[in-house]
């Protein structure tokens, strides 16, 4: 009777070895799952995070290159500058030298309208051919004080060019004489 | 035959970790099949499900990666090359060897006066000579156009490291073939590359034909 009672409690106690064996077994794989489980999801918040900031600064760059091209476009097409013959028809990519020559000084004294117009920017004018003349009519950077003088604070700089003809009516009566250059638009933020 | 069978599903119930037994058929032992076959479909489910989350992912990334946002680059190209061309074409030669054989002063143009004298005396000077009206920098008109235009793309779109090619054709009649008499490009070999927008073309009416001029602007 005893015999027999031994030999069920040493199988009970195999049985049970055996159970909690198997339990640790599929403790340690539920383990690891949750492991892999919280590991992808780390990876997916990491990714999420990378893609979010890239995603950002290429919208600002986006915005930026849309200002510099709506920057471009407007300046191409300023009545301050822009070839005019009486009550003709403007001409296509031409600035007229001798407005070029006031426009600083209009552009200066009208600041705060131009800067409505191009926010932070700075539009150069450069003679290619023959000269090589340069006419800065409107530059505004972001810039802040410190001890020495000024510091530009901007982070991107986005550049716009088109290259223009100068009209020169000032040297010879009756022809109209063109030089070439270029138009430069740089838009700051 | 049916001995074969047998040994075949006690074969699987020990595959599976179902001690043979006598009573194999019983109703536990076929649950028990059931329950691990069951527990393997579902593995193979999540298996799947992984492979296609992971599949998911690699596709969104691809998606972003292929992305290209060059709304702004096609179209400064496209109005680069076309203001381009136009600004050379009114630009005015400030020569005045260019203009011996007339009285007076006169800055011939590049478009209106030079190319139309290029195409003029172009199948002339073929054969033989370099005859040309103009004589800027004391050489025919041709060779005098190729050098300075070549040396304004140079300074502004080389400059800027844009790659371009220039050409100019001339057109006689609508039965000849297109006649190059000018092609110029960049120093670092022309527009081989995909990204690449034209100015258009640029006609001229000349006594000789049309002359069809077209700038190429590539990154």
């Amino acid at each position: 009777m005893n015999e027999n009672k031994k030999r069920k409690l040493e199988k009970y106690q195999r049985r049970q070895r055996r159970l909690r064996r198997k339990a640790q077994i599929r403790m340690s794989e539920t383990i690891a799952i949750i492991f892999i489980f919280f590991v992808l999801i780390l990876f997916g918040v990491i990714f999420y995070y990378k893609y979010s900031q890239i995603s950002n600064r290429e919208k600002q760059e986006e915005l930026l290159a849309n200002r510099a091209m709506d920057a471009a476009l407007q300046s191409l097409f300023l009545p301050e500058v822009i070839c005019t013959k009486g009550e003709a028809e403007h001409e296509d990519n031409c600035f007229d030298i001798m407005k070029l020559n006031q426009a600083e000084e209009v552009f200066s004294k009208n600041l705060n309208y131009y800067f409505n117009l191009f926010s932070y920017a700075k539009i150069t004018v450069t003679e290619v051919y023959p000269g090589n003349l340069t006419w800065t009519i409107y530059d505004k950077q972001k810039v802040k004080k410190v001890e020495n003088g000024t510091e530009r604070i901007w982070e991107n700089k986005e550049n716009t060019y088109y290259v223009i003809a100068l009209r020169n009516d000032s040297k010879i009566e009756g022809q109209k004489k063109y030089n070439l250059g270029y138009l430069e638009v740089e838009v700051y933020s | 035959m049916i001995a074969k069978d047998k040994s075949a599903h006690t074969k699987k119930l020990r595959f599976l970790g179902v001690p043979p037994n006598k009573s194999a058929h019983t109703k536990n032992q076929r649950f028990l099949v059931m329950l691990r076959s069951r527990k393997a479909q579902m593995e193979m489910i999540g298996l799947v499900v992984i492979v296609i989350l992971i599949t998911l992912g690699m596709l969104f990334m691809a998606t972003f990666a292929l992305k290209d946002n060059d709304g702004k680059k096609i179209f400064t190209r496209k109005g680069l090359a076309y203001s381009t061309i136009s600004a050379v074409m009114k630009t005015t030669i400030n020569d005045p060897d260019c203009s011996e054989s007339f009285s007076g002063q006169v800055y011939p143009q590049v478009g209106k006066d030079l190319i139309e004298d290029c195409a003029y005396y172009y199948q002339d000077n073929l054969v033989e000579g370099d005859h040309s009206l103009y004589r800027c920098g004391n050489k025919q008109t041709c060779i005098f156009l190729e050098e300075t235009i070549s040396e304004i793309l140079n300074e502004t779109l080389g400059g800027w490291n844009k790659n371009y090619e220039f050409k100019l054709q001339l057109i006689e009649s609508l039965e000849a073939d297109p006649l190059q008499i000018m092609l110029i490009k960049s120093g670092k070999g022309g527009c081989w590359k995909k990204e690449k927008d034209g100015s258009g073309l640029f006609p001229l009416h000349t006594d000789q034909g049309t002359v069809e001029g077209e700038l190429s602007l590539c990154d």
